[in-house]
């Protein structure tokens, strides 16, 4: 049963998947068009792993439909769905050589042995490991071994290629450079890529768009830059990077459109959403590179005190106690040799940038 | 490294002595060139081989014993695996009976499951020879399953569901990726299985009869009627020598490492 | 949905599972079921059994102050060897436990080797020392320190050396197997509190090797339950125990006694094996208890 899927290579509609008394993945709904690289990132548990097996086919969902390319795949067999995968211990067979390894799937898929060779050394030459094709997995360091599997996934020109937190096992430098390999790859074949991870900046570097997960469900999706500059709601917030959360009051409604919301005894006008009423209480929130620290007499800003310092090199930490208690963060970029030589105790004002205020909702 | 004191050490010692050397002896002793056993041993003679390989129901029992081991062992690696991966990743009550029941040949005392057997054969008519093969089948089925157990724990789930991404149904691979890599559960389970029933005896004694003895149970029957005693120390070391070279060969295939673990 | 690859999954299952199932099942359990019943008939001279239903077997067992000495014998011959493989054994697997692993392993293989030499062949090396024409009669004599060959086979004693000799691996491994379990982080953090070997050992070592101490006496003292050809070759007919009971009334054809003594053994062997995990409750150890 095919359907018109308007170029959705992948397309989730209202799944959900329970194990026992636990809801892993919550009437989730999601499209991936063709070529886009999807990066889910969540904390453990967030049922990012397990929308990924879902597309595979390793779990059936308890609810719902998964279609892959137009077709409705929940009782098709995880051997006969167009995907394939790679997993984050790279599960390299270790009883085949690297060449016999790459070339399991076009044997399955009945490839004629000379096809099989031409490819098989195509595509190892693409993860830059030509001439290895005789080795055995055990004799290949970390770094190769996934690319191996990178090869054996790509080899079969799959409809998607999954991707199960694949470099979570390399250190970080030869994590850096698998993620380029991996994205420069991607983007030359053309693949609708699924990534699965808990590292933020992996997801931010890598992906077209990234689905933030909380509790079996999409928090948001949008590209890197929506999510870090407009999260939605709180936990997307606090889970890319640092907030600093404020209560204040909406004052009115301006005559040009905007909102002008009060925050202890700083007043703003902030872009209007539905919802921001006269009197509404709102939360807002602010990053920590958008905050100006200035004298403690300077006009328009909130008194805080400073409680600790952290000197980083290209940045220095601020922790301050703001308003009614709350704990605030601000990162200041080392721009001269004396910036922000302020000591534990002092007094400072917070200066918020209106354009870089974002209202938050609990969902 | 730590510092083991004296006493450990000589303990060790001493136990290894009485536990291996009534097999020394007995392994002395067929070298022996008098019909009495003499110690010190007055030289040595190849004369109870010879007489072993003459006694025709020697001969005869030490083949039959061979056969059998053959065949049970790889009747019982075969249900063996069967059982294992069924095992392997399940869990629930059921599967625990399962284990259980699967697991307990290895401590129901042999000598019930014996009289249990010869008495269930009695009233089917099951002939001798494959009744006591089967038997061998039941003993040896729990040290398989042991030991394709250990293997497949050790073994990765996620090259099957890789092998099932690439394409490969259940079947091709299980073939093709599951049991290569358990090889070792499955050669060091056939292993035990044949080396256990080449030396049973608690259901032999009472599944063996006319015609169809295995060789644990000749040498038992020479020793009871004080038959020439010498000619069984020959006997005994031919078992041995076949554990050995058993044990030695499975360790060149697959390493000492799984031998030892599933255990 | 999900109902169909579940039934899809359980042909699977059932493929593995059958075949062993059915073996298990037709020729373990019917045949042991089987056994109950003839025990629970009366004797006959002609048939296997008699036509009546009865308990008159287990009864007259209880009551013939014969078996029960038998039983008691058999009882302290497994308390025996089992204390005693557990004495001598837990030394040589603590040595082992603080062996290179190399050298571990060299030991598992001497100590495996003798498990798969058949246990009549390990009795006759008992013979060969200790019979009239034995190693040790022969030693002395020739030595001049005896006149007569000492008889030292045929008694309770023989038989209990010579079933630990042939079961003591079975106790060292147990013993290592739960030892090497043991966290060495545990013993450091004891002497770092102050503990001195001896104390390290009684109250951290040996509690946690419980689990271990429990499956080697429990395999020992089972062992010993049915170790007919043993007992037989060295304790000759002034030593016989119940297994040898059992042998005996099958050699006499007498069927309803012969399963009814078979299913004494296996009560004994339940027995104990509930009082032993009941007494040393491994289980505190394994963090189930």
């Amino acid at each position: 049963m095919s359907m018109d899927m308007g170029g959705m290579d992948v397309v989730l509609r209202h799944v959900t998947k329970t194990f026992g008394s636990v809801v892993a993945v919550n009437d989730l709904t999601l499209e991936i068009p063709r070529g886009l690289f999807l990066s889910l990132l969540g904390p453990s548990g967030c049922g990012k792993t397990t929308t990924l097996r879902l597309i595979a086919g390793f779990e059936q969902p308890s609810g719902g439909d998964v279609f892959i390319q137009g077709r409705r795949v929940n009782l098709v067999p995880v051997y006969r769905r167009d995907f394939s995968m790679v997993f984050q211990n790279f599960a390299l067979f270790p009883h085949m050589t690297v060449a016999n390894n790459v070339a399991f799937g076009l044997r399955m898929r009945r490839v004629p042995p000379r096809e099989r060779d031409t490819r098989v050394q195509e595509a190892l030459a693409l993860v830059h490991l030509a001439g290895f094709e005789d080795r055995y997995p055990k004799q290949l360091s970390g770094g190769q071994q996934q690319r191996v599997a990178l090869a054996r996934a790509i080899v079969v020109r799959p409809t998607v290629l999954l991707l199960d937190e694949p470099l979570g096992s390399l250190d970080k430098k030869l994590r850096e450079e698998m993620q380029v390999e991996l994205r420069q790859l991607q983007r030359a074949i053309g693949i609708t890529a699924v990534f699965v991870t808990h590292d933020q900046e992996e997801a931010l570097t890598l992906s077209d768009r990234v689905a933030i997960m909380n509790g079996g469900r999409i928090e948001q999706m949008g590209t890197p830059r929506e999510l870090y500059e407009r999260p939605a709601t709180d936990f997307v917030a606090n889970f890319l990077g640092v907030s600093n959360i404020f209560e204040g009051r909406v004052v009115a409604r301006q005559e040009d459109g905007a909102a002008r919301i009060a925050i202890g005894p700083v007043q703003l006008s902030i872009g209007w959403e539905p919802g921001l009423e006269p009197g509404a209480p709102v939360r807002v929130a602010v990053r920590p590179e958008k905050i100006r620290l200035g004298l403690p007499d300077e006009p328009g800003g909130l008194p805080a005190s400073l409680r600790h310092v952290v000197y980083l090199g290209a940045t220095t930490h601020f922790y301050l106690e703001g308003p009614d208690g709350a704990s605030l963060v601000v990162h200041v970029q080392n721009v001269s040799p004396d910036t922000g030589l302020w000591a534990p105790g002092d007094w400072v004002s917070c200066h918020l940038e209106p354009r870089s205020v974002f209202v938050l909702r609990k969902r | 490294m730590r510092h083991t004191s004296w006493t450990l050490r000589i303990v060790t010692l001493l136990s290894l002595v009485i536990i291996l050397g009534p097999i020394a002896i007995v392994i002395l002793v067929s070298f022996s060139p008098s019909d009495f056993f003499a110690f010190p041993p007055r030289g040595l003679s190849l004369r109870w081989y010879y007489e072993f390989f003459h006694i025709a129901s020697m001969r005869g029992a030490y083949l039959l014993s061979l056969e059998i081991a053959l065949i049970a062992s790889v009747l019982a690696t075969a249900l063996g695996t069967l059982a294992a991966l069924f095992l392997a990743r399940r869990r629930g009550a059921v599967v625990g009976l399962l284990n259980a029941l699967f697991l307990s040949p290895l401590v129901f005392p042999t000598i019930i499951i014996g009289v249990a057997l010869l008495l269930f054969y009695r009233r089917i008519g099951m002939p001798i020879l494959p009744g006591l093969v089967l038997a061998h089948v039941l003993i040896g089925t729990p040290y398989c399953i042991r030991s394709v157990l250990a293997s497949l724990q050790a073994f990765d789930v996620s090259l099957e569901e890789a092998g099932q991404s690439l394409g490969a149904s259940p079947l091709r691979t299980l073939f093709l990726i599951t049991l290569p890599c358990i090889r070792p559960g499955l050669l060091s389970g056939w292993l035990f299985a044949f080396i256990v029933s080449f030396g049973e005896l608690n259901t032999a004694l009472f599944l063996t009869g006319p015609g169809v003895t295995t060789l644990p149970i000749e040498i038992f029957a020479y020793l009871q009627f004080q038959g020439s005693q010498l000619v069984i120390a020959a006997a005994s070391t031919l078992q041995v020598c076949l554990v050995i070279l058993l044990v030695v060969s499975i360790e060149r295939l697959v390493g000492l490492g799984s031998i030892v673990r599933s255990r | 949905m999900e109902w169909l690859t579940r039934f899809l999954r359980m042909r699977w299952a059932a493929v593995l599972v059958l075949p062993p199932l059915l073996f298990f099942l037709a020729f373990f359990v019917g045949p042991l079921i089987y056994l109950f019943f003839v025990s629970v008939h009366d004797v006959s001279q002609v048939e296997m059994y008699g036509t009546r239903l009865t308990v008159e077997n287990y009864v007259r067992i209880a009551g013939d102050p014969f078996y029960l000495f038998i039983i008691r014998r058999t009882l302290t011959a497994g308390l025996a060897v089992s204390g005693l493989s557990l004495l001598i054994g837990y030394p040589v697997a603590l040595s082992m436990v603080r062996m290179s692993p190399s050298r571990r392993s060299l030991l598992f293989i001497l100590l495996l080797f003798p498990l798969m030499v058949s246990n009549v062949i390990r009795a006759y090396g008992w013979i060969a020392i200790l019979g009239r024409r034995g190693v040790i009669n022969n030693v002395l004599s020739d030595a001049g320190l005896i006149q007569a060959p000492l008889l030292l086979m045929y008694s309770l004693e023989t038989v209990v050396v010579g079933l630990l000799t042939i079961l003591l691996p079975y106790m060292i491994i147990c013993l290592v197997n739960a030892l090497l379990t043991v966290d060495r982080n545990l013993e450091e953090a004891a002497q770092a509190l102050g503990a001195g070997p001896a104390r390290t050992f009684f109250y951290v070592t040996l509690p946690l090797s419980t689990p271990g101490i429990a499956s080697g006496l429990l395999m020992v003292f089972l062992l010993t339950l049915s170790a007919y050809v043993t007992v037989q070759l060295l304790g000759g007919a002034q030593s016989k125990m119940l297994v040898s009971l059992v042998y005996d009334s099958v050699m006499t054809f007498v069927w309803p006694r012969a399963a009814a003594l078979a299913f004494v053994l296996l009560a004994i062997s339940l027995a104990v094996t509930t009082l032993m995990l009941k007494g040393i409750r491994p289980q505190r150890v394994q963090g189930k208890g």
